[in-house]
């Protein structure tokens, strides 16, 4: 059985339905995000597992007990906000030991308490400031300690990265991550901030207006996205419009060149249009022993983006773009200049709606 | 450049002369009572009066518990309006300005109406039942400037995350209120508190009308009736009102709500 279930969740705001039928089994001491634009559903459902939102139909239950109806103060759920949300009244030991004074805890258990969790974050130093007296990151982290000091059943994480600059952000997730490595606690992860998701996920849920369009890791949802919203969402991607061939060889017709793929056609018919997508990290104007396809095109531009330079060609009417790592004695290909693209055939993917 | 500074400093000399000299005439003849030199006996006059001692501890008294029961009341629900209907904060505002367009005269004729000694709630059946609708009558006075100071206060705080916080820590409301949110608005309770004070002590026409001992009547006994203790007494309560905004100025500084650091 399952540590956190979300069965048949539906979310309703008047007339607007906002989560669809939502299911999931999260096991006992895995890192899911929920990863997707505004507006998808993902914090509605994440409110809803924190009690601050009522589902409209469904059930949540945490280690088999129901908590559909129970009140947040009831659920022994740590939660990270956006906007950190420590009290500005109190200083940081104050802060992490809240949660601990609310419980009755004795004094003695709750100093051992607050100053384990403060070393958890390096932040013993700073136990007697006030949280205006801290940096965002520095905020972020005593909020962590904060949730994390009740020892919560499961920790929830909304977007507690999106108001840090982009260091800290990185630094901080990974911090994050090993901290709940090292307390294997069930964590559920609000972002829209794909790289954010990939880097620190168990698993991926990529949300589609308020339903799961890819439940799966991150491997999965990178390298075999399942649908057309999950592929042009999680990282860039080149949606290729091509022709089924022959559906059973599982080849397909771009311009005036013919590729077998990998994936299967069977569901097709011959003279089918289809969408195929090629990561632009697959291409390359080298020919490899990996790359079997090579297809002619025209630069329409290149784009410096710091460690790589992302060059767009016009193949056969499809604008398909490739990564090249930067090298600082490489000249940037000049638009209109007739280069070759190689790739593997195998790294097509079909994208279904 | 230099003509508009200029003009500033005009600017500030004619406003503080308009204010300030009324001031030092008023503090110069209440200094005149002895005949030939300036004493401070209209002072010490107004001091030792037994009727000054009373009504002014019978106004602080008053003001006390208005400011204790007005925040009890404002506090919550300002808080409850941001919270859970904002849709309302509009109504709120405007039945909070209603103290301010209905005339207190015309308030104390409506409570002397519904609550005499005859009716179903009979507060002027007894001293402590006036007291006590001399006190209500006292917060609906000061309900525009107790709300709109709370109000502003709780602005400066996200207090629906805060209460999300609190509450995913396992706090019931009671601590969240009084834990969470009111130290947090403590600069606009405490603003709020001090202009209820001023309200409270200079008020006439309630106290005067319900036939209570207050501050307000008593200024206005002693106007009517005698020449250099009015002036004395205009000074004294300058004097406490200055006073109150100087604790205030104080206190805010104490106050820990600010923003982090980006």
């Amino acid at each position: 059985m399952s540590f956190l279930a979300l069965s048949e969740i539906k979310k309703s705001f008047g007339p607007v339905q906002v989560v669809h039928n939502f299911n999931m089994a999260i096991e006992k001491g895995e890192f899911v995000s929920f990863l997707g634009p505004s507006g998808c559903g993902k914090t509605t459902i994440l409110r809803m597992i924190a009690g601050f939102e009522t589902p409209s139909g469904g059930t949540i239950r945490i280690n088999g007990v129901d908590q559909t109806t129970l009140k947040p103060n009831q659920r022994n759920i740590g939660m990270v906000f956006q906007a950190y949300a420590l009290f500005p009244n109190m200083t940081v030991y104050e802060n992490v030991a809240f949660g601990l004074k609310v419980a009755g805890m004795a004094r003695a258990d709750i100093d051992r308490r607050v100053k384990e969790m403060l070393a958890l974050i390096h932040l013993e130093h700073l136990a007697e400031r006030y949280p205006y007296q801290m940096s965002g990151g520095q905020q972020q982290r005593v909020a962590l300690a904060r949730a994390l000091a009740v020892k919560p059943q499961v920790l929830l994480l909304d977007e507690p990265l999106s108001a840090l600059d982009a260091k800290i952000r990185v630094s901080l997730r990974e911090e994050i991550r090993l901290i709940q490595q090292q307390l294997g606690i069930t964590t559920v992860f609000v972002t829209h901030d794909q790289e954010e998701a990939l880097s620190i996920s168990d698993r991926i849920v990529v949300m589609n207006a308020g339903r799961a369009d890819q439940i799966g890791t991150p491997s999965d949802i990178y390298n075999r996205p399942a649908t057309r919203f999950v592929a042009s969402f999680v990282g860039t991607l080149n949606l290729i419009e091509a022709t089924v061939e022959d559906p059973q060889a599982n080849r397909i017709r771009i311009g005036e060149h013919a590729i077998q793929i990998r994936d299967s056609l069977a569901q097709s018919r011959g003279g089918d249009k289809v969408a195929v997508a090629l990561r632009p990290e697959a291409a390359s104007l080298q020919a490899t022993a990996r790359t079997d396809t090579a297809l002619p095109g025209e630069v329409v531009a290149s784009s410096f983006l710091g460690s790589v330079v992302r060059t767009r060609l016009n193949v056969g009417g499809n604008t398909i773009s490739f990564d090249m790592f930067n090298d600082p004695g490489l000249t940037p290909l000049a638009a209109g200049e007739k280069v070759t693209l190689h790739f593997a055939a195998r790294d097509l993917l079909v994208i279904r709606d | 450049m230099k003509t508009q500074k200029i003009g500033a400093w005009i600017a500030i000399l004619f406003g503080a002369t308009y204010f300030i000299l009324p001031l030092i005439a008023t503090f110069e003849f209440s200094l005149r009572m002895r005949r030939g030199e300036y004493s401070f006996d209209a002072y010490r006059s107004v001091f030792t009066d037994s009727q000054f001692q009373e009504s002014f501890t019978y106004s602080i008294i008053m003001a006390v518990l208005t400011i204790v029961f007005g925040v009890l009341l404002i506090v919550p629900t300002a808080y409850w309006v941001r919270l859970r209907l904002p849709q309302f904060r509009p109504v709120m505002e405007f039945v909070t300005l209603l103290p301010l367009v209905i005339p207190a005269i015309v308030i104390v004729f409506g409570y002397l109406r519904l609550y005499n000694s005859s009716s179903w709630i009979p507060f002027t059946g007894s001293t402590r039942g006036t007291d006590l609708l001399l006190m209500f009558s006292f917060m609906t006075l000061s309900l525009p400037y107790m709300y709109r100071s709370v109000d502003t206060a709780m602005r400066t705080i996200d207090v629906n995350t805060l209460t999300e916080a609190a509450q995913s820590l396992g706090a019931p409301w009671r601590t969240i209120l009084f834990r969470c949110i009111f130290p947090n608005v403590m600069s606009g309770v405490l603003s709020g508190a001090f202009i209820t004070f001023a309200i409270v002590i200079g008020e006439f026409t309630m106290p005067s009308l319900l036939n209570r001992p207050a501050f307000g009547p008593y200024l206005q006994l002693i106007g009517a009736n005698r020449a250099y203790e009015p002036p004395a007494l205009a000074i004294i309560a300058f004097a406490i009102t200055w006073f109150s905004i100087g604790i205030l100025q104080f206190l805010s500084r104490f106050n820990k709500a600010r923003p982090a650091k980006p």
